[in-house]
């Protein structure tokens, strides 16, 4: 990756020294910029992103915004994330039943021990270049802690504007105590006017026996590129769900993983993207099965436009003594012009024999018996052809709790694709 | 008054093994208006589903000959959705299922590619019309937000088909062995949907194997289909015939030298 490490170093170090951050994070702040020239880059197969301006050296400050909570005697969980605040409304029931939704520093400050047993242990600063960068110089940072025995009627809604003139590294980190259980619903946001790029960071540790169920939907339209990286640990019985929805405008790198850490553990990563113009997005959906009986499922869907580029890599590992594991991918793309180019890699890596694994991969053109059927009702082409890719998509859709956010995704295919008809 | 007429049309269709053209049809004539209905009767295999599929533009079978014209104009050159808004409406023996997308939302797209942009179809008036169809057709209310036939049965698809029929009301409908999987009791719901219809401004062409089908809707003309070619027309009685005799013992007093698909050597 292009950039100046001398100079980035060299205000890396004067923003540490005028912050007056917890020496947790300083210290972790530190040891990951140790990690930054010698780390490899992700690797994303078949897909190349070297050059892109991922590390800048933008970040002036560390000052990740203080949350301004706001207790409410409704249902609703609602946090709004702009650079300069984080604003939380928690109903008080939960503040009593000991909830935390707050910012990473006022959190490491009240709890250091569980800052220092969580952070960065998901995701570890040494394992790629980007992850150690973003370690190094997250800038706005959120907590959500659901206690053991908690469970959430309603959604956990999230919604993070990344409006401002300066790199962004975001990172939230999502505990699930023991037999937890809720949904978070994540919408993230970027307008065309902003030029800086984004890493954005999702740890969730699900402890034994919880249930996490994170859906997204991001539209991120920011000139620079977005590099993801989300990660869950799940431990014995733990379920996480993901069903993330890419519908940015910007070239966008990076990988949903999850890790089934604990015996019986569960995880299933459905996404979706669609690509257009000149953009160009790489995701690895990993899934690794590390103890027995643990079951992992890949559902990718993806539309590809005008002269993207769209790659989907599965990845499903089952590690020696997994056994009575499950580990099953579905990989699919719609080039929808000739322009488009695109990949569909299964990538099983299986070093144990007792499990169920599978896979299906297809890279094609739109259904054309579907489109036949609208067509024949009068539908017109471009609209019946929208109708026929949001079924193919649909599977992944459905996937999101809320309504609301269903509904938004729809829209924001429809129009991209109406725009790109 | 629409009238749709078929002039020696020949069709084609590549086969999937050989990717050779096949010829199927070989000069069907035809000619219907509205107000009537035409049954086509006929073995398997001899190109009536390839006729209705051609008469709606299905991309895969190619005209080689011959004309199909909706009130004097071609439609050879009009794409699939353009021949639909033109007045055309095919029930199809194997509808596609498509996940996300409402048998609701579907239909009201159907109707509004009709009309002006500036004159959609209210949710109201919408409403009101789909209530009444569904009485009609014996369906469950909460078939209109389920998702466009997916998990549909058999028979839950030939009554979607017609329901759309019945919203869409178009001036000529094709109906591809619409009886095929039914049991009587659809049967006869699926014959009260069609015959609904009757009207001077409606017209249809039904295509099946048996005449079952015919008692319930009565049809004015009934053509006898082999060998990719209309045989013999004749009245409803033609049809009474066929079935005490079969197919092989019309094509015998006809003279003609037509292989029957299923017929024992």
């Amino acid at each position: 990756m292009n950039f100046d490490y001398s100079q980035l170093k060299t205000q890396f170090q004067q923003t540490l020294a005028k912050s007056n951050e917890p020496a947790e994070l300083t210290s972790l702040r530190q040891a990951a910029f140790q990690q930054l020239k010698n780390a490899p880059l992700l690797k994303v197969t078949k897909f190349n992103f070297h050059n892109w301006p991922l590390i800048t050296n933008q970040v002036q400050s560390f000052s990740l915004s203080e949350a301004d909570l706001q207790l409410t005697d409704n249902e609703q969980v609602k946090v709004t994330v702009n650079p300069q605040v984080i604003a939380v409304k928690l109903p008080n029931s939960l503040k009593e039943q000991g909830v935390l939704i707050t910012d990473l520093v006022s959190a490491t400050r009240k709890y250091p021990q569980m800052i220092n047993k969580y952070l960065a242990t998901v995701i570890r600063p040494e394992e790629n270049q980007i992850a150690a960068y973003h370690t190094a110089l997250m800038n706005l940072g959120l907590i959500i802690y659901v206690p053991q025995n908690v469970q959430l009627d309603g959604p956990i809604s999230l919604t993070v504007n990344f409006e401002q003139q300066r790199t962004t590294n975001f990172h939230l980190l999502i505990i699930a105590g023991k037999n937890s259980r809720f949904q978070i619903i994540d919408h993230l946001i970027a307008s065309q006017q902003q030029e800086t790029p984004l890493t954005n960071f999702t740890e969730i540790i699900a402890n034994e026996n919880s249930e996490v169920h994170f859906s997204s939907l991001d539209h991120l339209s920011q000139k620079a590129p977005a590099y993801y990286q989300y990660r869950a640990a799940i431990k014995d019985y733990a379920k996480v769900d993901w069903a993330v929805g890419l519908m940015n405008e910007c070239n966008t790198v990076g990988e949903i993983d999850s890790e089934l850490i604990g015996e019986g553990a569960h995880a299933n990563s459905q996404l979706i993207a669609l690509t257009a113009n000149d953009q160009q997005l790489g995701i690895n959906n990993r899934v690794t099965n590390r103890s027995p009986h643990s079951q992992g499922l890949i559902n990718q869907r993806g539309v590809a436009l005008g002269n993207s580029r769209l790659i989907f890599n599965g990845i499903g590992q089952i590690i020696h003594g997994a056994h009575g594991s499950e580990a099953e991918q579905q990989n699919r793309l719609l080039m929808m012009s000739p322009h488009a180019s695109g990949d569909a890699n299964p990538i099983l890596l299986i070093d144990e024999n007792d499990v169920e694994a599978g896979h299906a991969a297809s890279v094609g053109k739109i259904n054309q018996d579907q489109l036949y059927y609208l067509l024949s009702r009068g539908i017109p082409r471009h609209q019946a052809q929208r109708m026929v890719i949001r079924g193919f998509l649909s599977a992944v859709i459905t996937a999101i709790a809320d309504r609301d956010v269903r509904q938004k995704m729809v829209n924001i295919l429809e129009r991209k694709l109406k725009e790109n008809a | 008054m629409a009238i749709l007429q078929i002039k020696d049309l020949h069709v084609a269709v590549k086969d999937e093994e050989t990717h050779q053209q096949k010829e199927i049809l070989k000069g069907v004539n035809l000619k219907m208006q509205t107000g009537e209905i035409h049954a086509i009767m006929g073995p398997n295999g001899t190109g009536k589903s390839t006729l209705s599929q051609t008469i709606m533009g299905h991309p895969n079978y190619h005209v080689t000959q011959g004309d199909i014209l909706l009130d004097g104009e071609s439609i050879l050159d009009m794409p699939v959705d353009e021949r639909a808004r033109k007045g055309l409406f095919l029930a199809m023996q194997y509808p596609a299922e498509i996940q996300g997308v409402t048998n609701a939302e579907f239909l009201r797209a159907a109707i509004n590619a009709r009309r002006p942009k500036d004159d959609q179809i209210s949710v109201m008036d919408f409403l009101q019309e789909l209530d009444q169809n569904l009485e009609l057709l014996d369906m469950k209310e909460s078939m209109t937000e389920r998702y466009l036939n997916e998990g549909f049965s058999g028979g839950e698809k030939k009554r979607n088909e017609i329901l759309q029929l019945l919203m869409i009301k178009p001036s000529f409908a094709i109906l591809d062995e619409i009886d095929s999987g039914l049991d009587i009791d659809a049967l006869k719901v699926v014959s009260r949907g069609v015959n609904s219809m009757r009207s001077p401004k409606f017209g249809s062409l039904i295509i099946t194997h048996y005449q079952r089908l015919l008692n319930y809707i009565v049809p004015d003309v009934v053509h006898v289909m082999m060998g990719g070619r209309i045989v013999k027309d004749g009245g409803p009685e033609l049809a009474k015939k066929l079935e005490a005799e079969g197919y092989a013992g019309l094509r015998d007093e006809l003279g003609l030298k037509i292989d029957l698909v299923d017929e024992d050597d």
